[in-house]
């Protein structure tokens, strides 16, 4: 694994991955810092245009967890 | 939108969907893992960054 | 006169006169040869306008949304198709329209009929399969079936799948062996090459719109490329924003194209815009069999979920 460090958005629901997030955070879990976390209040909400405008703002990836 | 981006030229391993509940917290961990090492092994993206120009 | 038009005429005409719809769109003779614009007749009088020829390659479709009329619709196979998808989408009811079906045996391609002649054309008129076109210099017999538009030539639904009565004979439709060989060509390139080709299909795009005015899919009251708060892509012509708003059209119209090629037609620069919508449909047709405009009892493909939906791309 690289030491380079990439953006990555990741769009979380409210209900699902955004409280696995808090939980993993609670516990002292481990995980890349590339992730930048955007709370949606479901994964439903996220449309293709966020997911390009992600892009056009200069993320290397995007991820999006429900 | 996976398959249309990369249509367009867009590597696939850029965008990434998972499905992970609250408790899950050891799931949501590796599969962050997995997308920054799935982005890591890509150059920085240069498409569809909206440059001033 | 063809015996299309005249039948178009008469039909119509009927249904002004026994008062079943308050209008009837259909195409008009342009004012250059070859052109066709819409119409709406709204009475008797207007219905000797109507005409029907190769050249009627948009979509009327364009034209029933939200309307609160009865109305009467001239439709080839394509047009039907987008009609259902109306209808399914609600923006418009099944009762509200009295549909003339017009089995199609393929649109023209003005360019490439253009390109045969160093001026313009003047005179055009068709006999069966054959067209005879005049420029200023030369005239030249030519088979329609050589200069069908690109979608016609791969066209599976010829027939209108829905309609009132029929202005002609159903036609056989036509057998295809690979129908998306196009979008395996592209497929096959490598990503990189994949990026350049869509930058050098792109490279002349003025941003007019018109592909988007031409679709009958795209009746938002305020598309995304208008909105300004937030603004989801810039309106100049950055080869970003481009990218943005052909991506975006194009998947906005997922499982809902019916692959008419009015948007290609309509383009004054001549992008294949079709590159970007036939991959979809090729997805919806290879991962959820499904055809967009077949049927009017089914619900859009991404209104609907299935167990059996294919979930490979979720972790």
């Amino acid at each position: 694994m690289t030491k380079e460090k990439r953006k990555i958005v990741a769009f979380l629901c409210n209900w699902c991955s955004y409280g696995a997030a808090d939980l993993a955070g609670v516990s002292r879990m481990q995980y890349p810092a590339d992730i930048r976390v955007i709370r949606v209040p479901c994964t439903g909400r996220v449309s293709p245009k966020f997911i390009l405008s992600a892009f056009r703002q200069g993320a290397d990836g995007v991820w999006v967890s429900g | 939108m996976g398959n249309l981006l990369e249509h367009m030229g867009i590597e696939k391993q850029r965008l990434h969907f998972s499905w992970i509940s609250s408790a899950e917290a050891t799931k949501f961990v590796n599969v962050a893992k997995e997308v920054t090492n799935a982005v890591r092994a890509l150059e920085p993206n240069n498409k569809f960054v909206k440059t001033l120009d | 006169m063809n015996k299309l038009t005249q039948n178009i005429r008469e039909l119509s005409s009927n249904l002004l006169k026994n008062n079943k719809v308050d209008m009837v769109i259909g195409f008009k003779k342009g004012t250059i040869p070859m052109a066709v614009s819409p119409m709406a007749a709204h009475n008797i009088e207007q219905t000797k306008e109507f005409i029907w020829d190769s050249n009627c390659g948009i979509n009327l479709a364009n034209f029933i949304s939200d309307k609160k009329e009865k109305i009467g619709i001239i439709a080839k196979g394509c047009d039907s198709r987008n009609i259902v998808t109306h209808i399914t989408e609600n923006k418009i009811s099944r009762d509200k329209l009295h549909i003339i079906g017009v089995p199609c045996t393929g649109m023209i391609d003005k360019i490439k009929l253009q390109s045969n002649f160093n001026d313009d054309i003047t005179d055009y008129s068709e006999n069966g399969e054959d067209i005879i076109v005049k420029s200023g210099l030369i005239e030249k017999n030519l088979k329609k079936s050589d200069y069908l538009k690109s979608n016609c030539k791969t066209c599976m639904h010829r027939n209108p799948v829905i309609y009132d009565e029929l202005a002609a004979e159903l036609v056989q439709e036509q057998k295809i062996e690979d129908q998306f060989a196009d979008v395996k060509k592209i497929e096959s390139l490598s990503i990189e090459d994949k990026w350049n080709y869509f930058d050098n299909l792109l490279k002349d795009c003025i941003r007019c719109y018109a592909c988007k005015n031409a679709c009958p899919l795209c009746y938002c009251p305020s598309c995304f490329v208008n909105e300004s708060n937030p603004q989801w892509v810039g309106k100049g012509q950055d080869k970003t924003d481009i990218k943005t708003f052909h991506f975006l059209r194009a998947y906005h119209c997922a499982g809902r194209c019916t692959d008419c090629g009015a948007c290609v037609q309509a383009c004054p620069m001549n992008i294949n815009v079709r590159d970007f919508t036939r991959k979809l449909i090729k997805d919806s047709y290879e991962i959820y069999g499904w055809e967009a405009g077949l049927d009017i009892t089914k619900r859009p493909l991404l209104d609907t979920f299935s167990l059996k939906d294919d979930d490979s791309f979720i972790k």
